[in-house]
């Protein structure tokens, strides 16, 4: 969302508050970011009943690390870097239990779902196909290196442009192509993989 | 265009339109055919993902966080205090310590016992002048030293 030129300066003015220790300055921050943070947090953790203790844990970090802010970068990018690290971190950790998962869900159930999501034309989904089809590719994202999760879910689920992405991950827009394009061959490399175990 | 090309092709386009060559080679070929139709299918999966909406923060997270951040910070301080009166007091615990324990080995690592702790206390004049002497004490004195012998 752009910001007035107003509404930048005393975003500003609050960092520079609560950089030099004014706590209660950092609750305007957090409102007018929460939502941000949120999303990105649910997008690639995809859990609600995580997301809110994630992105408690996102902003006290921010708080804790506001001093090295240098206003080189806009604060909401700087803010999602923090959001982007945190989770990436936690799909880290959570890796090895969510294998687990996959390896407790039979065969059976997995391709069903699969059968389900791919019986209809894409374009033309009812509800539930679509509720079918969203689980399906969710599970199939989880599946994904943290790394390939993190740009796919910046670029296809929060709508960012390569620039952006460079920005946030401290990256050349050039190698942010390249790793785009490789985790989509992954990501569709692993559906047929997993379409081929099924058979 | 073969199989590899049109593979990267349809990776790098993700939901673009593909060319007459592209699609030409899709329609002789079953394998990339089903690799296209996975990723519209996967396109489609990734819309419906973004189209989810994230929970909405629960009332009065920010204020809530901003409690929470208030009572670190005082937890911080206070802790840090404790920590710096804790520190001190452990030192000069240690230094004490060390000194007690200095004065008492001293004495009874020096060479000489006895006068070495004395000397160390400042004591040497009272030592030598109360404690007897093994070579020559009262008795000694009074029998060695007595000139010509008893005198009966």
């Amino acid at each position: 969302m752009p910001y007035s030129e107003s509404e930048v300066t005393r975003e500003v003015e609050c960092i520079r508050r609560v950089q030099k220790g004014e706590g209660a300055a950092f609750g305007q921050l957090v409102e007018r970011h929460q939502q941000r943070i949120f999303s990105i947090v649910f997008h690639l953790v995809r859990r609600r009943d995580e997301v809110e203790d994630l992105a408690q844990e996102i902003f006290l970090k921010a708080y804790r690390a506001i001093r090295s802010y240098n206003f080189q970068s806009s604060f909401a990018t700087w803010l999602s870097r923090i959001a982007v690290n945190h989770c990436y971190d936690y799909l880290r950790k959570v890796r090895a239990s969510r294998l687990s998962y996959y390896s407790e869900m039979t065969e059976e159930s997995a391709h069903e779902l699969e059968r389900k999501a791919e019986s209809p034309p894409p374009q033309g989904l009812d509800h539930g196909e679509k509720l079918a089809l969203r689980d399906f590719v969710g599970r199939l994202l989880a599946r994904a290196p943290e790394d390939d999760q993190v740009i796919l879910t910046l670029k296809e689920l929060e709508d960012y442009s390569v620039e952006e992405i460079a920005d946030l991950l401290r990256l050349k827009p050039s190698t942010v192509k390249v790793r785009l394009h490789r985790a989509r061959k992954r990501m569709l490399a692993d559906l047929e993989r997993w379409r081929q175990e099924g058979k | 265009m073969d199989c590899k090309e049109l593979r990267d092709l349809v990776s790098e386009l993700w939901g673009g339109e593909l060319s007459a060559e592209a699609r030409e080679h899709l329609s002789n070929c079953a394998g990339c055919e089903a690799l296209w139709r996975d990723a519209r299918l996967v396109q489609a999966g990734l819309r419906a993902l973004a189209e989810e909406a994230a929970p909405e923060p629960s009332l009065g997270f920010a204020s809530r966080l901003v409690r929470r951040l208030q009572e670190w910070q005082e937890k911080g301080a206070r802790s840090e205090f404790f920590e710096t009166v804790g520190r001190r007091f452990v030192y000069a615990t240690l230094a004490l310590t060390l000194a007690l324990l200095l004065s008492m080995a001293l004495p009874t690592s020096g060479p000489v016992r006895g006068v070495a702790g004395a000397d160390f206390l400042g004591l040497q004049s009272h030592s030598q002048s109360s404690q007897p002497d093994v070579i020559g004490g009262d008795f000694g004195d009074s029998h060695e030293l007595t000139p010509g012998g008893p005198t009966d």
